[in-house]
């Protein structure tokens, strides 16, 4: 479940509408232009965006592999459901559903005049085919990663070994109406219902195996949705083209064209400038440092909303064993502690010295938040104010580590530890994004209270990754970014003991009751319930410091003002496309 | 020579940290999903296995499966990119040739002329900046400010199913700022060249009496000095052809121009092994033969030089 990205952290997403920034001349930026006075919606016209990166090429909802395709794929297929701006399930494909009391079945009642970019009718038989497809034995060896979707369904274990070939995890009860069913109660069934739905009509005589090379998937022209743009051509990393569906079941939009071209980062922002460019919108962004010029353009709205993505500060608590490593166990119980950050007073001593605000500031042009914990800012269930604060305070810092022992016993202006021995901090990051230069800043800082540092050379991110989770190794200090899941607040695939993602191996059994908590069990289905038991979880991160959460980083979109009707949601600008328009 | 190649292209490729999964890493994934993958691309087998079973396809000429264009065989991804980077590379080597000797040519018979010095200044200038940098101020001053050029890409998507001349000049049009940052640094080298090879030749004897005979200016310009001028030049030219693929890396990479050469940077971020060893291979064929045809153009165009 809970879908994260590890994140290139070059990349931003976005959040809660904090309608901040303002453009040149002081109307709000975020949103649409309401307050503008910019007539009726036109019918016709094109429009132009960009990727920086050119996607890998399989427009199969089932079996992308890349954030750009996954965008695109965004316009051309739906789902049953939708998060709107709270983050909360809306109906979209679905019009209406009921959950049983247990929690455990949800049953869909399905738009009945929608059809597929090929004409054919939308049926619930559409819907088990995507999901049976998804929980096939042949979906992961033939190179599918979503299994999330499908993991608490009902059997879906013994159904994805071949054990049965009975498949009653969804099943249609009629043309129209679906039912799924989960092995368990779950607090967020919806989440599992987003799945985007492939037609059963088109794949049918494909097998899973050759899905990813079939036409269906790789040819613009053959790929069928039902969302209100199809694809009708490409020019193979360069350019795709969409057209829009004319029998769009939400109305026939007033586009006619969306066309994506894969320009260099550098030059994006120019193109957008001299209008060659509409919009530059995830996954790519407005480079922080053109910020205020784009702002600055009357003819370019910019949209600036708190992201998913957390750049951290991590400690690695504990360190596996090498033949841990080898064998690909993560069992807390072999793990050794790494006696140089055990000390949780320690790292609370660090938080005290870095100085986030001040690299939002100075090396992020301003652009970012700071935040206590990692549940994202967008959901209720965030909590910073009743989490442990951190602010800048390098005496409080100095004060900390003396208190715990940590004095310079050698006068070399360095802390020994309690023992009087050297006590050396070495901190890795990789080239990536912004980590090569926030790096060195946190070392710095960090020698500025007594602490020694020994900053290693950074390595390519593919590189950094392998070292991190290979941790037989001598780290204290890591730095990376996390894109978090917009569809859940629940923080497990990060920070639970045993998930391999937990680079800190962070081992504290308490935290981990905690989340087990707010999934598990009747009173999860509350959602104050929930939010309560992630409250405490947060305090009890914060207070425990597996990570340091050196700030939330903020989406940055602009499109120009020729393009409206651009209702952004807190994850993707590509949302209700029909009704956007173009007044030229 | 090509299997030593092969085995410094296999080890150096997986000598590289981190493999085709380590690089789109998703904690949504579950980690056994990955764990199934590498063992289904045979990652997960010893070096010396991998790399027979790869050399045993790529004699056979299968240069296996992409890992990250799912679905697509090597032949096919590699296919698609290398048309558009021969017309680059050719492009930029026209325009080398064609800017470089008449500018070498006629320095040399100028010599000390203001002509030459400014020649000579630029020659100098085109070989230090580095190309990436003239890409981009080209596209800023060409494409963003003036709008002559487009910056981007190698065709325009309104003409995409077209053919003919339509579709032509439209490539064309996208070819010259990423052909001219492509040839700069050759027009700058064989620049000098030329004109080095033709003031020499114009000092020797036979030219000397070539003109006594007198003989017409252009006939012992052209017939004489520039045919022998260019001996040398031509086997530079040879190597060139394997610079230009290779060079294009950054240069398509800075006009997202979708060649050989994007299209080994994003196998190399993506690890992706079978893309990323068979286009170096190609690099070192093309290298080679480009050394062979060189060899074979000497002796053309230098009758004396034969070989046994």
């Amino acid at each position: 479940m809970k879908r994260l990205l590890l994140l290139l952290s070059v990349f931003i997403a976005s959040a809660v509408l904090v309608a901040c920034g303002g453009d040149g001349t002081g109307e709000p930026a975020a949103g649409t232009d309401d307050n503008e006075d910019v007539g009726e919606p036109q019918d016709g016209g094109s429009v132009t965006g960009t990727l920086k990166e050119a996607p890998g090429g399989v427009f199969n909802p089932i079996f992308y592999t890349d954030m750009y395709e996954e965008k695109l794929l965004e316009l051309t297929h739906e789902g049953l459901v939708v998060q709107n701006e709270e983050l909360d399930f809306d109906a979209l494909l679905a019009k209406d559903w009921e959950i049983n009391e247990e929690q455990t079945e949800v049953t869909f009642e399905l738009e009945e005049d929608v059809t597929w970019h090929d004409g054919e009718p939308f049926t619930a038989d559409d819907v088990v085919f995507t999901y049976q497809t998804l929980m096939d034995p042949a979906y992961t060896s033939s190179g599918g990663l979503r299994t999330i979707f499908v993991e608490p369904l009902l059997n879906y274990e013994a159904y994805k070994d071949g054990e049965t070939e009975e498949y009653e995890a969804v099943v249609a009860e009629d043309d129209y109406t679906v039912t799924f069913k989960f092995d368990e109660p779950n607090p967020n069934l919806l989440y599992f219902a987003s799945f985007p739905i492939i037609p059963e009509h088109v794949f049918e005589s494909v097998p899973i195996e050759e899905m990813t090379e079939s036409t269906y998937s790789l040819d613009p022209e053959e790929v069928v949705g039902t969302g209100p743009f199809e694809f009708s051509s490409m020019v193979e990393r360069e350019s795709y083209e969409m057209e829009k569906y004319e029998d769009y079941w939400q109305g026939e939009p007033h586009l006619d064209k969306i066309v994506w071209k894969v320009v260099d980062e550098s030059v994006q922002v120019g193109l957008l400038e001299s209008g060659d460019l509409d919009f530059i919108a995830s996954p790519s962004d407005i480079p922080e440092g053109d910020l205020e010029d784009v702002e600055m353009n009357d003819d370019i709205n910019v949209i600036k909303q708190t992201d998913f993505t957390v750049q951290v500060l991590g400690f690695k608590l504990n360190h596996r064993t090498s033949s841990d490593v080898q064998n690909n166990v993560i069992d807390p119980e072999n793990w050794e502690e790494n006696e140089k950050v055990a000390n949780q007073k320690v790292r609370q001593a660090i938080a005290h010295a870095v100085n986030r605000q001040g690299i939002i500031d100075g090396l992020n042009f301003g652009v970012g938040e700071l935040v206590e914990t990692p549940i994202p800012q967008q959901f209720e269930a965030h909590n910073s104010e009743d989490a442990n604060q951190y602010p800048f305070d390098p005496e409080k810092a100095e004060e900390i580590l003396d208190e715990e022992g940590y004095v310079d016993v050698t006068g070399d202006g360095f802390r020994e530890d309690p023992d009087g021995n050297e006590w050396v901090l070495n901190f890795n990051y990789s080239s990536k994004g912004k980590h090569e230069r926030t790096g060195p800043i946190i070392a710095e800082q960090l020698e500025d209270v007594g602490i020694k540092v020994n900053a290693r050379q950074p390595k390519e991110f593919s590189a950094f990754l392998e070292d991190i989770e290979k941790d037989n190794s001598d780290w204290d200090l890591y730095l990376i970014g996390w894109g978090l899941n917009h569809r859940d607040p629940d923080p497990s695939e990060v920070w639970s003991i045993k998930t391999p993602y937990n680079y800190a191996r962070w081992n504290n059994e308490e935290a981990d009751d905690l989340l087990k908590k707010a999934m598990h069990g009747e009173e999860a289905f509350d959602e104050d319930f929930r939010e309560d038991v992630y409250t405490e979880w947060q305090q009890e991160f914060s207070k425990d410091l597996p990570e340091i959460i050196l700030y939330a980083e903020e989406s940055l979109w602009a499109h120009n003002k020729r393009l409206q009707g651009i209702d952004p949601l807190p994850y993707t600008m590509y949302h209700n496309a029909h009704l956007w328009w173009v007044n030229d | 020579m090509l299997f030593l190649l092969t085995v410094i292209i296999f080890g150096l490729a997986q000598a590289a940290p981190g493999d085709p999964f380590t690089a789109n890493i998703d904690p949504s994934v579950d980690p056994e999903v990955y764990e199934q993958q590498r063992e289904k691309y045979g990652l997960n087998d010893s070096l010396p296995k991998q790399y027979i079973s790869w050399l045993g396809n790529f004699v056979t000429g299968d240069f296996g499966e992409s890992i990250h264009y799912k679905g697509r065989s090597v032949k096919d991804v590699i296919s698609v990119r290398i048309t558009n980077t021969v017309y680059l590379s050719l492009f930029a080597l026209i325009i080398t040739i064609l800017f470089a000797i008449p500018i070498g040519l006629y320095s040399a018979r100028n010599p000390y002329s203001w002509f030459d010095y400014t020649a000579t200044t630029f020659g100098f200038l085109g070989l230090s900046i580095p190309g990436f940098f003239f890409g981009l101020v080209s596209i800023y001053i060409f494409a963003l400010n003036l709008g002559w050029f487009p910056s981007q890409g190698s065709v325009s998507v309104s003409v995409s199913g077209q053919t003919g001349i339509t579709l032509f000049l439209d490539r064309l049009h996208h070819l010259v700022l990423p052909g001219f940052t492509l040839g700069l640094a050759g027009i700058a080298t064989y620049m000098r060249y030329v004109r080095t090879e033709v003031s020499d030749v114009l000092k020797s004897d036979y030219v000397r009496t070539a003109r006594a005979k007198g003989m017409s200016e252009s006939s012992v310009l052209y017939k004489h000095t520039l045919r022998n001028a260019l001996i040398p030049i031509v086997t530079l030219l040879g190597f060139e052809l394997g610079v230009l693929l290779s060079g294009a890396v950054i240069t398509e990479q800075v006009f997202n121009y979708p060649g050989l050469g994007t299209l080994f940077v994003d196998s190399i971020t993506n690890r992706d092994y079978p893309v990323i060893m068979a286009i170096n291979l190609l690099l070192g064929t093309t290298i080679m033969v480009g050394n062979l045809v060189a060899d074979i153009l000497y002796s053309i165009v230098d009758p004396r030089i034969r070989y046994d």
